[in-house]
This record gives C-alpha cells, sequence and structure tokens, in this order.
C-alpha cells in the first residue's frame, strides 16, 4: 500500500493541531498538536509495516522539540509489531534522554503487546476515558486500577494467562465433545461414551453422552477402579466384554450393572506418547463389542490422542505456568536486545532482528542467549556484531 | 502480517520440517512466539499448511524457530530462511 504519508514537523502552538498527515486509503492518519506543552500526535486507522516508518518518522521530528511527548490511540483500529517497534525505540530514546512518552486511551490489544514486548517499562499510560469502554471484560476488570493516573504501568500476573496457552481449553473441550458424538453415532454397540481427561492432577470427564455415564465414569475415579482408570493411567486398552464374568473391577462392576451397563470399552488416549486419559464406551448389552467395534474405537483413540498432543494438554499447570514466564521474559530480552541495536546501528526493527539471527547462527548460539548478550553490552563498552566462532554451541 | 495464498509448496515443507523437528504446532508456536512472533497460533498452523502466506520477517522467524529444535537435537539450520532461499536449495537439489 503505498499511502503518500509524509513526515511533518510540529511547530510550537497551544491546544492546536497544526500537522495532519494521512494515506490516500482513509486507514491511517496522523494529527499532531501541542497541548499543555505536551506533542499530542494522535494515530487514526492501522499502523502496520507500511506506514510504521511513517509513523516513526513523525515521531522522531516531534522528538525534536519536544521532550514530553502523548501519543494517542483512541482512534487506532489496528497496530502490530511493527507499529510496536517503532514506539519501542522512540520511547528508549525519549527515556534516555529524560523525556518522556506517554501512551494515551490504548486498546486491550495494545496493552497485551506493550506488555509482552516489555515496552510498558519504558512508556507511561494514560486513560482518560473512566469508562475504559472499548476493553474488553477481562481486561477491564484486571487493569482497571493500573490504568488510571500516569504511573508506569505493569500487568497483573494473572492477566498473563490469556497469553502462550497452546490452545483454548474450551475448543479441546468442544473438540472431545464432538468426537463422543461421532463415536456415539458410529460405534453400533454404543449406548454411551465418554472421555476422561488429566486435568490439576486428576482424572476428570470432560465429555460425556449423558448424565448416567458421567456418574459411572466419576465413581471409578473416586474408587480408582475401573477400566477408565486403569486405560487412564496405563496407557493401554480394557475391555470388560461381559460385566457377568468381571472380576478385575470389583466395586465397578458392581455400580455399572446397577446402572443397565454390561459391557465397557476403554482406550488410551496419548499426548506426545504418554498417556493423559480415556474414551470410554459402554453398552447395555454384553459382549456388544464386536471386532468391527473394537477397530472404530481405536480409530476414535488415535485421532484424539493428535487433537490432544496438538492442544499440549500433557503440559501441566505448572509447567506451562514456568513456560509462559519464560516466553515472556525472552520475549522482552529479545525487545530490548532490538532496541539496543536499532540505536546503535541506526537501523529498524527487521533490520535490527536480522543482525540478531545471524549473529544467532555465525555463534552457533541460541537466539535468546544472544539477545541477553546484546542487553548485556549494554553495561560494557561494545557489542561485537561480528563475533568469531568461539561460542560453540555443539561443543 | 500474512496474506492469503493458493500456493502452498514451499508452506507444505515448512510443515515437514515442524514434523521432522518432532514439535506440535503448540510447542512450535511458542518457540516463534518467543523468538518475536506475531501470529497466533491458528494463523501459524494456516502458515504451515499454506493457507496463508508469511510476510518475509514471519518467515524468518519460523525459520528461526525450527532450526534451533534442530540444532537441539544436533543437527545443523536445515530450514531456509526466506522463499529465494528455499528456491536456490530447491534448484541445487534438482541438479544433483
Amino acid at each position: 500500500m503505498g499511502n503518500g504519508v509524509t513526515a511533518h514537523q510540529a511547530t510550537s502552538g497551544c491546544g492546536a493541531d497544526v500537522t495532519t498527515a494521512k494515506d490516500p486509503f482513509g486507514q491511517f492518519a496522523v494529527t499532531v498538536g501541542v497541548v499543555d506543552a505536551r506533542a499530542v500526535l494522535a494515530v487514526r486507522g492501522e499502523v502496520d509495516r507500511v506506514n510504521a516508518p511513517e509513523l516513526g518518522a513523525m515521531l522522531d521530528a516531534v522528538i525534536e522539540r519536544h521532550r514530553s511527548v502523548v501519543l494517542d490511540l483512541a482512534e487506532l483500529d489496528f497496530m502490530n509489531g511493527w507499529g510496536l517497534g517503532v514506539i519501542a525505540a522512540r520511547a528508549s530514546r525519549l527515556k534516555r534522554s529524560g523525556g518522556t512518552l506517554t501512551i494515551r486511551s490504548p486498546s486491550a490489544m495494545v496493552l497485551r503487546l506493550l506488555d509482552i514486548t516489555g515496552v510498558a517499562e519504558v512508556v507511561l499510560l494514560e486513560h482518560p476515558d473512566p469508562r475504559r469502554g472499548h476493553l474488553g471484560a477481562e481486561q477491564s476488570s484486571a487493569i482497571a486500577d493500573a490504568l488510571l493516573g500516569t504511573e508506569p504501568y505493569h500487568l497483573p500476573p494473572h492477566v498473563g494467562k490469556i497469553t502462550a496457552i497452546p490452545a483454548d481449553t474450551d475448543v479441546v473441550d468442544g473438540a472431545l465433545r464432538l468426537v463422543v458424538a461421532l463415536a456415539r453415532a458410529t460405534v453400533g454397540a454404543a449406548d454411551g461414551v465418554s472421555v476422561s481427561l488429566r486435568r490439576h492432577g486428576h482424572l476428570a470427564t470432560v465429555a460425556a453422552s449423558d448424565q448416567t455415564i458421567s456418574d459411572m465414569d466419576a465413581s471409578q475415579y473416586a474408587t480408582g477402579e475401573g477400566p477408565c482408570v486403569d486405560a487412564s493411567v496405563k496407557g493401554r486398552w480394557f475391555h470388560a466384554e461381559s460385566l457377568d464374568t468381571e472380576t478385575r473391577w470389583p466395586t465397578f462392576t458392581l455400580r455399572a450393572q446397577a446402572l443397565g451397563i454390561n459391557a465397557g470399552l476403554s482406550s488410551p488416549l496419548l499426548a506426545e506418547d504418554r498417556p493423559v486419559g480415556a474414551l470410554n464406551i459402554y453398552s447395555r448389552t454384553a459382549m456388544a463389542f464386536a471386532p468391527k467395534d473394537q477397530e472404530l474405537a481405536s480409530v476414535f483413540a488415535v485421532e484424539t490422542s493428535l487433537i490432544l498432543t496438538s492442544a499440549g494438554v500433557d503440559v501441566t499447570d505448572e509447567q506451562l505456568s514456568r513456560r509462559r514466564s519464560e516466553t515472556l521474559w525472552a520475549r522482552r530480552v529479545l525487545a530490548q536486545a532490538e532496541g539496543v541495536i536499532m540505536e546503535r546501528e541506526s537501523v529498524e526493527t527487521d533490520d535490527a532482528y536480522r543482525m540478531l539471527c545471524d549473529y544467532s547462527r555465525r555463534s552457533n548460539q541460541p537466539f535468546r542467549e544472544c539477545a541477553q548478550d546484546v542487553v548485556a553490552s549494554t553495561q560494557r563498552p561494545q557489542f561485537d556484531p561480528e563475533p568469531g566462532p568461539k561460542h560453540s554451541h555443539n561443543g | 502480517m500474512a496474506e492469503t495464498s493458493a500456493t502452498g509448496a514451499s508452506a507444505d515443507v515448512l510443515d515437514q520440517y515442524r514434523r521432522a523437528a518432532r514439535l506440535s504446532h503448540g510447542d512450535l508456536w511458542l518457540r516463534y512466539f518467543e523468538l518475536g512472533g506475531m501470529s497466533n497460533a491458528l494463523e501459524l498452523e494456516a502458515i504451515l499448511y499454506g493457507a496463508l502466506r508469511p510476510s518475509a520477517h514471519e518467515r524468518e522467524v519460523i525459520a528461526q524457530a525450527l532450526n534451533e529444535r534442530f540444532v537441539e537435537l544436533g543437527g545443523n539450520h536445515p530450514v531456509p530462511y526466506s522463499e529465494s532461499d528455499a528456491d536456490r536449495l530447491r534448484d541445487k537439489n534438482s541438479q544433483t
């Protein structure tokens, strides 16, 4: 998109908009004015890879004359990492020179980007609308206090839950309910179907064709005895052909027969080859599951396992939490490293990223370690962008 | 960040690299996100399967995430960092 935007210098004035830049498609526009001795850039439309440099040029022009700069994002429709990189670089520069960059009226998405990348630490946040009408409910309640005033903003830890989750639990549960419905409809002898899954360290029924089946699963979890528990724990098939002759699970057998169940087939569900649950199919008829039914159950179990593997359900809450923190921290360091390189080498975000990539490849060092090196080098005289083979990662 | 694409040849190769790297889509997305990727998990999956075409920068981030995994597994950097690198590699392989 050629937007024809040019950077304009803002002139001093009070309360008057003095400069406007916009693209011919009306998707991106910046209005610059000076209010109460602060330069205010009001951004409208979308900031992406194409027009982020224009925003950067306008910020540069304003920063030359003003140490207190406000970026008003109330009319911003969209901004991606390109825009954020431009803002990050200018915010760091202003901060080093004793100035401040204030982000006014950021959307929930922009707030999230600011926090993930660590930019929130170098800007002030200002939200003049006490109703915070355009924030989603979860963000609105979680960060309400932090948004008042212009204090540096730190995202409350629990808001981090909305980021870096491999797959949404609701989506996984929806897929599992579909599996249950399909198995119930296609396995001829099935009178009831359920999926058991280990969550928060305990087995639970996350999808069931009816309440009776769900109750029967629950009694197995409570006693620790039954085909669905064994399949979930041992990662093997368990087939109770006829409960009349079943001896492996006496408590389960009595309970199931009382509910009219006479056969059961539990297939293990695996995520990354580890047992995480079971697909359970029950029938009122003894000896109900023919080889074809068993084969179908196996197909459903394998496909369900693929869903669970992709969703990362084998990751425990603790592991997920730790990994999420590490990921956010690494991204923060990356943003800082990019900022350092952009400043030192006078390059834009993409070029800074590419230099980091090259550094990582030449030194055979993981990217995150390279970013840490760059950030740490701000404490030392110089970061060497042309490393020798001295950091061999593979030994 | 990504645009729709009718061609999935090189993107399909990307998903082959993912499988060879023994990474689930979720694992790869976390690594990609850590390295600065801006697409969400669904978009990344679409890129790997060729339904979306990544920008040059996004492509570089995906390649970096995959190559770091290959290094962990004792390999080198088999994933081309750009479409032009991938084309050169294909030409070279077809000549040999």
